[in-house]
């Protein structure tokens, strides 16, 4: 028989939530991050897009993070720390610190062994490698400048460099940084793995860890997606802006950012995000009392062997990723009460997902975009999805689309957050290279 | 020798980061105590306690210095150095 996977714990960080009650009466009442981008940005180059949806403010201190932690770790690697600390709370599995000067946890009742950790992540420690590749290449010229008696200050405007090349550079830049990071500080032993697949990552972190519980690798696992794009030069943003992927209509802040509405321009770049699921095997959630949010039906992947950078627009292996997932799941696309998109706001990206959605699901189930609240998080995108499509199945109501005015299909969209039957759904992802990751989730049923 | 330390402000500010750094209780940490033999700090330990005296006095230490400062004395003579090198500038 096999073995059944269900969500225990979720724990989230976004642009509109330092935690995951944050986050979701924010999504609830619409309230999303948009504010300009920092200004010492422009001085490096003139933007296409001008705006972003950076973090809220965090006391990292109040939830553990201390400051020897944040000279060490990469941005993303504490935003995965709150966020699993977070999923673990919430599936009431409690940690018990074993080591002080490394702020250390072992988590009561569960089996390192037995457990596993699955990270997605779009672009690994980037913003440490730009921290510190700036001084390499910038210190060496603020010694010429102060030799030849000319005060860096008058060059601060461009030359700006971090106090030191941090010793822990390499650690903090490697993809690998989140998943390792968190076993260290949960002392989980089991397979770790860092899924690398730009925004479909967080979706298919989830989806392999589920098949590895499936499979009888793990009996439980961490799984999730964290990331971090600020960096001092804004040089991660331009990357994007340069592609022409992100929002350009910046006149009013709050409405650039548009899923699936005609006037769209584009996605909202992100300061970054992380959600952490706590995902275990069915009767060990059972035998532990665990609160079961939300079941893992199926897992599904393809690729479109088309264009690093461009959505294929046959749709081909997306529908063939939707089919396999419906498949395993031994769901109808008639079953499908509500389907969290991938949802960008970019033209291409949701012209083709609505238009796709129609022809396989018709126009039944709802439709909602998280992004149109978060802004693109990348690789933390799907996770976080995932979790806003695990509680809308659990509390039986999601969020509206924001600034969805003149739709561009006349799919069901959620035209204003609030109660809705949701019993099975499915949320999927699309990434730059060409990976389509997609889940079906259902309410638990013993 | 350890009455003057102990009376000098920068002496007690770089005790309380290494009680931060390594988490040990401040009546453990003398002038003559060793980083690592006696105060138990493990090569990443170090390089975090560096760093952290770094941003607190603002002031780089290099990795040849790095190799010569093997307790709180020298740690905390080294900084009293700069500091009075740079006043002294």
């Amino acid at each position: 028989m096999k073995r059944r996977v269900v969500i225990t714990g979720i724990g989230i960080v976004a642009p509109n939530g330092a935690t995951a009650t944050e986050f979701w009466e924010n999504c609830l009442a619409l309230q999303s991050s948009v504010q300009h981008i920092p200004q010492n940005w422009l001085n490096y180059w003139q933007p296409q897009s001008r705006l972003w949806a950076p973090l809220p403010s965090i006391d990292f201190d109040a939830r553990g993070i201390n400051r020897i932690e944040r000279m060490q770790l990469d941005k993303s690697a504490i935003l995965a720390i709150l966020s699993a600390q977070e999923a673990l709370k919430n599936a009431n599995l409690h940690s018990k610190l074993i080591d002080e000067k490394k702020n250390l946890f072992f988590i009561n009742g569960f089996s390192g062994d037995r457990t596993a950790i699955f990270m997605g992540t779009g672009i690994g420690g980037i913003s440490s490698f730009a921290g510190n590749e700036g001084y390499h290449i910038l210190s060496p010229l603020l010694n010429k400048l102060q030799k030849i008696a000319v005060s860096p200050d008058e060059f601060s405007d461009v030359v700006r460099a971090p106090s030191r090349f941090n010793p822990f550079a390499v650690s903090m830049t490697m993809p690998n940084t989140c998943s390792a990071t968190l076993g260290i500080r949960f002392s989980i032993t089991g397979p770790n793995r860092t899924v690398c697949n730009a925004c479909a990552s967080g979706t298919m972190a989830i989806g392999q860890a589920f098949e590895a519980i499936v499979a009888g690798m793990a009996d439980a696992a961490l799984a999730g997606g964290a990331e971090y794009l600020a960096d001092e030069y804004g040089g991660v943003f331009r990357g994007f802006d340069v592609a022409k992927t992100l929002v350009k209509q910046c006149d009013d802040p709050q409405t650039a950012n548009r899923p699936f509405d005609r006037k769209r321009s584009g996605f909202l770049f992100a300061e970054g995000g992380s959600a952490v699921l706590v995902l275990e095997e069915l009767s060990q959630a059972q035998n532990r009392g665990a609160p079961i949010i939300a079941e893992v039906l199926s897992h599904a992947e393809t690729f479109d062997a088309h264009s690093v950078m461009s959505i294929d627009a046959s749709a081909r292996q997306i529908r063939r990723m939707i089919s396999k997932a419906l498949e395993e799941a031994n769901v109808l696309p008639g079953e499908i009460d509500y389907i969290n998109t991938h949802g960008t706001s970019t033209e291409q990206n949701d012209e083709i997902e609505a238009f796709t959605i129609e022809s396989i699901f018709g126009t039944r189930p709802l439709i909602n975009a998280t992004k149109a609240l978060t802004g693109h998080t990348i690789g933390a995108a799907g996770a976080i999805e995932t979790a806003v499509t695990a509680m809308s199945i659990a509390r039986k109501t999601t969020h509206a689309c924001k600034n969805l005015d003149e739709p561009i299909r006349p799919l069901n969209f959620v035209t204003k957050s609030g109660p809705f039957e949701i019993k099975t759904a499915f949320t999927q992802s699309f990434a730059f290279g060409g990976h389509n990751a997609g889940l079906v989730l259902r309410e638990f049923c013993s | 020798m350890e009455t003057v330390y102990q009376q000098d402000p920068l002496y007690a500010k770089a005790v309380a980061i290494i009680c931060e750094v390594l988490k040990v209780k401040p009546e453990l940490v003398k002038p003559e105590s060793n980083i690592k033999n006696d105060l138990g700090a493990d090569s990443l330990d170090t390089v975090s306690l560096l760093m952290s005296l770094e941003d607190a006095f603002k002031e780089p230490i290099s990795d040849e210095t790095a190799l010569t400062l093997e307790t709180v004395g020298d740690v905390v003579a080294f900084i009293s150095s700069r500091k009075t090198h740079v006043t002294a500038v």
